[in-house]
């Protein structure tokens, strides 16, 4: 369960993020929207610790995780190519996150199995450093790596970005059935309205850093964020 | 388009977030540089009475001549060590109706600008006014001074080449060795004297202008050796695949698994270090400057080494790699700090994984330098003094250089023109770590006890290695209360 309250983030002149009050369930899926600046990659890096917020605080399972390691066992996490380490190969980095989580070969297996309709044969076993890689093909190996430790949290900023359609369409698929299988929350950002309330079944809208509108349930979710965006 | 480019130069340092640890560098190398052409021009003018007065040589103009290519040869070491290059990022400019030729004027124009690109005529003017021109005239004085110039830029265009292309390899360092090895055997069977070779060449710069011609035209030849070779560098992808082939071998220690994440940490980093051009030139110069000592221990047979020297040389032969990979410790991994940040590992962790490496590396160049123990035992025991001194004391204030507004270094980014290597402002850095051991050792030696003083290194170097879980605590401390500020600034290119 993340818990976000009174919290803000100042920078020169102007407030990024300024959230009171914001709570997330530990089955939720979690969709933010919003137009450049908005301050949906702040909050997501104000959720893993990666900016200090200026006032408030954010909570992971009842704890702060400012200055705290223990989140960052069951929470999965990618944002940017600032999580990818680039001179190794994609194998190399997935088995040194896995050992990071106790991973043994076999669970790397059993891992490598679930990705690989995602994977379609261009990651694993190619013998190319993540730094030679293309855009979605980086994409891809983040992602993949935010699901080791079966972490109970994923966070992702814009998943579908940079994916072919087919790519796209097997991520889809592949958040839902591992969602299905065990306790699993996600925090999604992205500005493709269609991917997103099919992947969400709570929408929230984030303009200037404050919350617009909180939408729940997927049904009339996209109408709704058409009109807003319309405007 | 000049002010431009030049301008756009200043922006990146101005606006860069280590601009005031480059401003702090850039004012000490300005003075330290002040300090040099006065030396350099009281040398020159010294010149003459050292080689009448002091050698008694008859003919301080033949004298000197004949010292000339063991000048240029020192020259393109000091070049080699102390002249970074500059680093344009064309990557932008590529796609604009900018001439790709200009590109490359203007990169090998900016490398020119340079101290040691002139320091030969703080050296040698005096000298040519005084004695040549009185000998020769005038003309062939500024004859002599202006050839002797054309071929120090020669080394200097040599070394741009050598340090772009074959720094990195193994042949480079062969090149190197070997050519010095030559030198020297060259001299000691008497194949032929350096100075005798030199001395000829020379003179003949006294009679014509044959020298000066040569000089410019071997300048024109390097000078087109680089433009030819920066256009070719043009597509930064073939550089980096050219690069990359041949280092996909899986390297890494399997031993270090033993070790927890602290050891997967340090196998991480020993990647790190191996696939990328940067950090491995960095490892072969350390394994170079191994070689260090056998230029100054050599006399040691015939008489004392003042401690001073030897403790630079323990410090540098123990520590090189230390004080040049480590003041950019957490640059390095600067590309994937967010990674470092949110996997399930501790900053102490992290620290800790970084302080072992250090550690092992200056273990192991002790190890390197034992044989060095031929020329005697008082330098074994300083340089065992020096390394655990390196690893007890100075790898503390080595983590704390690397905490001062560290800026990410783009590893991935394999352009050639965008590689400054080694230079002066990383030695500088070394100041401190060269100078603490002295803080201890000259009240002892002052009082007479030299032998004391090098036995109190060495215990509060074992004194820093035994408390390192609590020296680590404050720095992880302080690591984590600038986390969010190094985080944010790798997150800018």
């Amino acid at each position: 369960m993340v818990s976000i309250s009174n919290l803000k983030k100042n920078y020169k002149g102007y407030t990024a993020v300024d959230i009171e009050q914001l709570t997330i369930s530990p089955t939720e899926s979690f969709g933010l929207v919003g137009n450049n600046g908005a301050g949906k990659t702040t909050l997501f890096r104000m959720i893993l610790d990666l900016i200090r917020p200026t006032e408030g605080e954010i909570q992971i399972n009842g704890k702060n995780v400012q200055g705290n390691d223990e989140w960052k066992m069951y929470v999965g996490s990618y944002l940017d190519e600032n999580f990818l380490i680039p001179y190794l190969t994609p194998e190399e980095y997935f088995q040194f996150v896995g050992k990071l989580h106790g991973y043994k070969k076999d669970d790397l297996q059993a891992f490598y199995q679930k990705f690989e309709a995602l994977f379609n044969g261009e990651i694993i076993g190619k013998n190319k450093y993540i730094q030679d890689l293309s855009k979605g093909n980086l994409k891809k190996v983040g992602i993949a790596a935010s699901f080791i430790g079966s972490p109970q949290i994923i966070v992702l900023d814009e998943p579908f970005e940079n994916l072919d359609p087919t790519s796209q369409i097997r991520l889809k698929d592949l958040l839902h059935t591992e969602r299905k299988q065990r306790t699993l929350s996600y925090l999604i950002s992205s500005h493709d309205l269609t991917h997103v309330t099919e992947v969400c079944e709570r929408t929230v809208i984030l303009e200037k850093g404050k919350i617009f509108k909180d939408i729940r349930g997927s049904e009339n979710a996209l109408a709704e964020l058409e009109e807003y965006f319309k405007g | 388009m000049l002010p431009t480019l030049l301008s756009h130069g200043w922006k990146k340092l101005s606006r860069s977030i280590s601009f005031e640890r480059e401003m702090v560098t850039t004012v000490l190398l300005g003075l330290f540089v002040v300090i040099m052409a006065g030396y350099a021009i009281a040398l020159g003018y010294a010149i003459v009475p050292i080689i009448t007065k002091t050698l008694s040589e008859d003919d301080p103009i033949n004298f000197l001549n004949g010292f000339l290519l063991y000048y240029f040869v020192v020259e393109f070491v000091l070049r080699y060590f102390m002249q970074n290059l500059p680093v344009l990022d064309i990557q932008p400019y590529l796609h604009l109706p900018v001439k790709r030729n200009y590109l490359v004027h203007f990169f090998l124009g900016k490398s020119v600008v340079h101290f040691l690109n002139i320091i030969v005529f703080f050296l040698f003017t005096p000298f040519a006014l005084k004695v040549v021109a009185n000998m020769y005239g005038f003309a062939i004085a500024i004859n002599w001074l202006v050839a002797i110039w054309f071929f120090s830029l020669v080394i200097h265009f040599l070394v741009v080449l050598f340090k772009k292309k074959l720094d990195d390899t193994f042949l480079g360092l062969l090149i190197i060795v070997g050519l010095f090895s030559f030198l020297g055997a060259a001299d000691y069977f008497g194949w032929f004297k350096l100075s005798e070779v030199s001395r000829k060449l020379f003179s003949i710069n006294t009679k014509s202008y044959f020298p000066l011609v040569i000089g410019l035209l071997l300048l024109a030849v390097t000078y087109w050796l680089n433009v030819r070779f920066f256009l070719l560098s043009m597509h930064p992808e073939e550089i980096g695949t050219q690069k990359r082939s041949d280092s996909r071998a899986s390297y890494g220690f399997s031993f270090l698994q033993n070790f927890g994440v602290v050891g997967e940490l340090v196998n991480l980093e020993v990647k790190l270090i191996l696939r990328n051009k940067r950090p491995r030139t960095l490892l072969l110069l350390s394994i170079f400057l191994l070689l260090y000592g056998l230029m100054f221990y050599r006399g040691s047979t015939k008489e004392k080494i003042p401690d001073v020297l030897l403790f630079g040389i323990g410090i540098f032969m123990t520590g090189a790699f230390s004080i040049n990979y480590g003041q950019f410790l957490f640059s390095w991994q600067g590309g994937h700090f967010d990674f470092t940040n949110t996997r399930p590992f501790s900053m102490r962790h992290y620290l800790e994984s970084k302080y072992w490496l250090l550690s092992a590396v200056i273990f192991i160049c002790f190890l390197l330098t034992i044989p060095y123990v031929y020329f005697g035992w008082r330098i074994l025991i300083v340089n065992g003094a020096m390394m655990l001194f390196n690893m007890g004391v100075n790898v503390y204030i080595i983590m704390n250089i690397g905490l001062w507004d560290p800026q990410k270094i783009n590893l991935s980014k394999g352009s050639a023109f965008n590689w400054e290597g080694v230079g002066a402002a990383q030695w500088l850095m070394a100041l401190p770590l060269v100078l603490s051991p002295f803080v201890i050792y000259l009240p002892f030696s002052l009082s007479g006890y030299p032998n004391v003083g090098i036995f109190s290194l060495a215990m509060v170097g074992l004194a820093g290695i035994i408390l390192h879980p609590y020296l680590l605590n404050r720095t992880a401390k302080r690591l984590l209360d600038k986390k969010y500020t190094i985080a944010a600034g790798f997150r800018k290119d």
